[in-house]
């Protein structure tokens, strides 16, 4: 991997004019570079600054330096928000996980139907989210109870308690975004060469020890991209809180509160705070996670 | 990449990308013309107002159509807002925070009023005032007001009221005490629902709330909102009520995740004996082909704790005219015209909207809905239209939402809220 990978250095080839070959790298990447110092470092860095200002409404009263970050950490809400968010993204992801890699492994056999069998798979990822939550909001509201006449449970009020509410939103994202899962594992065990499972069976190793011999391993940096995705995509989650549960119950995500803050009060001072705090802790996680990634990654496919 | 340079796969690629492209294109075009309400000031009106009405079909929308016929240079064009009270303040305040001119006329919500004006987003009606106020309802008038100024002109009012099932029961009952215990009874009989109201966690339980905390006697401010009035024992009583009504099964499960359409649609197919909503049910429920109850149902005034009297929320919708408009003289002229065009209001109360200019009850005396707001209009209480309401209305449904389903200690709860309004007056 070494020889071919170090920018700059291909030998013999030397330009007869113009930009050495790192220059015209740095050309070329400038414009993406641009737009996502605009697009994403901007707002973030813009947002500190509102947050070390305080608001009556929208109207700027003066410098509060740090004093919006001590309301923050000593809002209660902030930390039932913490705490709502952390549920969802452990259950949530745990549980796409299981049913992510039963369908890849599904998907993975061929027998008669498994293109439709893949389609059926992976709609429901393809509806857009606002509305699948909108469905299963239908679905597990007390009226007109679907949920409840197809189980047979009388009037039982999944969105109206704290545990159940916070279910229903699990199950909706579970039954969304599995199939991502299921792709994304998919893509992992089709790089599984054949000759490996022959060679378990011929030695004579069980299906569940060439699961877990050889698929789980081989399988290992499919699965943490898979569980990166998922957990920062469900630290951020908004739209199945907002159209569910309104937040109620024990369901607010930090998303939520953010939006409470900045758009609903309004107070953008400790709106911002709460959204500064909230990339500091998503970044944080995402940053383990690349970092644990990046081992395994390395270590994996021949190290450096 | 093999794909580019493959001759088979250019021509569907090309086409793909040109398709792309068009969408995009359409989508950008698409959007720009509608920004700012008139183009040249002689252009369209945008009037922004949710709700059921404000739906294609609902009264909003004739009333719309009726002003564009009459002014072909100036026509109306209702931009739908959400259902929820809440959700329309947002948008609204969204557009009006970046003094945007995309909306003309803002549907407002009754206790809005002292916080658009304070915030610089209304034009001042005091040059029509005159008009306006000599057909109007006082309760109406006096909520399109803040600091004697008048900022919107009433459009349409509203004012709770108790739904109930004439085929189960006799008599609407005229203390709560005898609809619990009514409702106990019949509901456990049929199998439905004793009662449904709004009790989710937003305006319209605070709306609930406060009906059961005035009809025990409890105050919020004094007159002129200098004085706090919030009585601790009362509110107690009222958040007891509902604890209680919680754990004695009198609201029907899932009360706590209600608006007015889900209740709405609880009584209208038939599963509840008792329902507290506002007027524009009457006519959706006696559709004979959309409800299961036509025919079945009446009204009467809310029950109070003491069996004297009736109390219910002063609610309902004032137009004003945006200070960001660009085409302010028509939409003022379309706000004074919505409210005292004796037809108009006569089609607001011909779909059970009360309307706002009081010649109406007069001539609609014979309709079931206009009768009883009739009765129940001069004591329905409003809210305080203070700036600050929005963020009274957050704290008690903050502190009274977990305390009446067994989250919280109704103590603390009650105690909490007096604190905040306390707060609130000293700024």
């Amino acid at each position: 991997m070494s020889a071919t990978t170090v920018a700059g250095r291909t030998p013999a080839v030397r330009r007869r004019s113009g930009f050495s070959d790192s220059a015209l790298a740095r050309i070329f990447l400038s414009p993406s570079v641009l737009v996502m110092a605009l697009v994403a470092a901007f707002p973030i860095i813009y947002a500190v600054i509102l947050s070390l200002y305080l608001y009556q409404g929208r109207l700027r009263e003066g410098f509060g330096g740090l004093e919006n970050y001590a309301e923050a950490l000593t809002e209660p809400r902030f930390w039932d928000a913490v705490q709502a968010t952390m549920i969802f993204t452990v259950t949530s992801v745990a549980a796409e996980f299981a049913i992510g890699l039963g369908f890849a492994l599904i998907m993975r056999q061929t027998f008669k139907g498994r293109g439709v069998t893949r389609a059926a798979i992976l709609v429901p990822w393809v509806i857009p989210t606002v509305i699948a939550a909108q469905l299963w909001y239908f679905m597990f509201s007390v009226t007109p109870g679907f949920v409840n006449d197809v189980l047979g449970l009388e009037r039982f009020n999944w969105l109206g308690q704290p545990g159940w509410a916070m279910f229903s939103i699990v199950f909706a994202d579970v039954w969304k975004t599995a199939p991502f899962v299921a792709l994304l594992l998919l893509a992992g065990l089709q790089t599984i060469p054949d000759e490996m499972y022959e060679s378990a069976r011929v030695d004579g190793a069980s299906m569940w020890q060439r699961f877990w011999y050889i698929t789980m391993p081989l399988l290992k940096p499919a699965i943490l991209v898979a569980l990166l995705f998922r957990t920062v995509d469900a630290l951020r989650m908004f739209d199945l809180a907002q159209v569910m549960t309104g937040g109620s119950f024990k369901t607010e995500p930090l998303s939520m509160l953010v939006q409470r803050f900045v758009v609903e009060t309004p107070n953008p001072g400790l709106g911002s705070t709460f959204s500064t705090l909230t990339f500091i802790l998503v970044l944080a996680i995402g940053v383990l996670f690349v970092r644990a990634l990046g081992r395994d990654f390395v270590l994996s496919t021949g190290g450096e | 990449m093999k794909l580019l340079t493959r001759d088979r796969y250019r021509f569907p690629l090309a086409a793909i990308l040109l398709v792309v492209v068009a969408l995009v294109a359409a989508g950008c075009a698409g959007s720009s013309p509608e920004d700012g309400g008139g183009e040249e000031g002689g252009g369209e009106l945008t009037w922004a107002i949710g709700g059921a009405e404000a739906a294609p079909g609902g009264v909003h929308q004739e009333v719309a159509k009726m002003w564009s016929e009459e002014n072909p240079d100036t026509p109306i064009r209702i931009e739908t807002l959400p259902d929820d009270a809440g959700e329309q303040r947002q948008q609204q305040s969204l557009e009006l925070n970046a003094q945007g001119s995309g909306f003309d006329v803002l549907g407002m919500d009754v206790i809005w009023t002292g916080e658009y004006a304070v915030n610089g987003w209304l034009e001042s009606l005091e040059d029509v005032r005159a008009e306006i106020e000599e057909v109007t309802i006082p309760g109406a008038f006096e909520s399109a007001a803040w600091e004697d100024e008048l900022w919107a002109a009433p459009y349409n009012s509203n004012a709770g009221f108790l739904y109930y099932r004439t085929d189960l029961v006799d008599e609407a009952p005229t203390t709560w005490d005898e609809a619990v215990q009514v409702g106990l009874e019949v509901g456990k009989q049929e199998g439905i629902s004793p009662f449904v109201g709004q009790g989710a966690e937003y305006e319209g339980m605070v709306v609930n709330f406060l009906e059961y905390y005035w009809g025990a006697g409890g105050e919020i401010f004094n007159e002129d909102a200098t004085e706090v009035l919030w009585d601790e024992e009362i509110a107690l009583e009222a958040v007891e009520f509902m604890r209680d009504s919680v754990e004695n099964g009198f609201y029907g499960s899932g009360f706590n995740t209600f608006l007015e359409e889900e209740s709405r649609n609880e009584f209208q197919s038939g599963k509840a004996v008792f329902m507290r909503n506002w007027p524009y049910v009457y006519g959706l429920a006696s559709v004979k082909k959309e409800s299961d109850i036509a025919g079945k149902f009446d009204i009467a005034p809310l029950p109070t704790f003491t069996g004297e009297g009736t109390i219910s929320a002063l609610g309902g919708f004032n137009n004003a005219v945006s200070a960001f408009s660009d085409n302010k003289e028509a939409a003022k002229e379309f706000v004074v015209w919505a409210s005292t065009n004796e037809e108009v209001q006569t089609l607001l109360g011909e779909s059970s909207l009360p309307p706002t200019m009081a010649s109406v009850y007069e001539s609609l005396q014979d309709d079931p809905v206009m009768k009883l707001l009739g009765e129940v209009l001069p004591d329905a209480k409003p809210r305080p239209p203070a700036p600050e309401w929005n963020d009274i209305s957050v704290t008690i449904q903050q502190e009274i939402f977990p305390a009446y389903n067994g989250e919280k200690d109704p103590q603390e709860a009650v105690e909490a809220v007096g604190a905040f309004l306390e707060e609130s007056i000293q700024e």
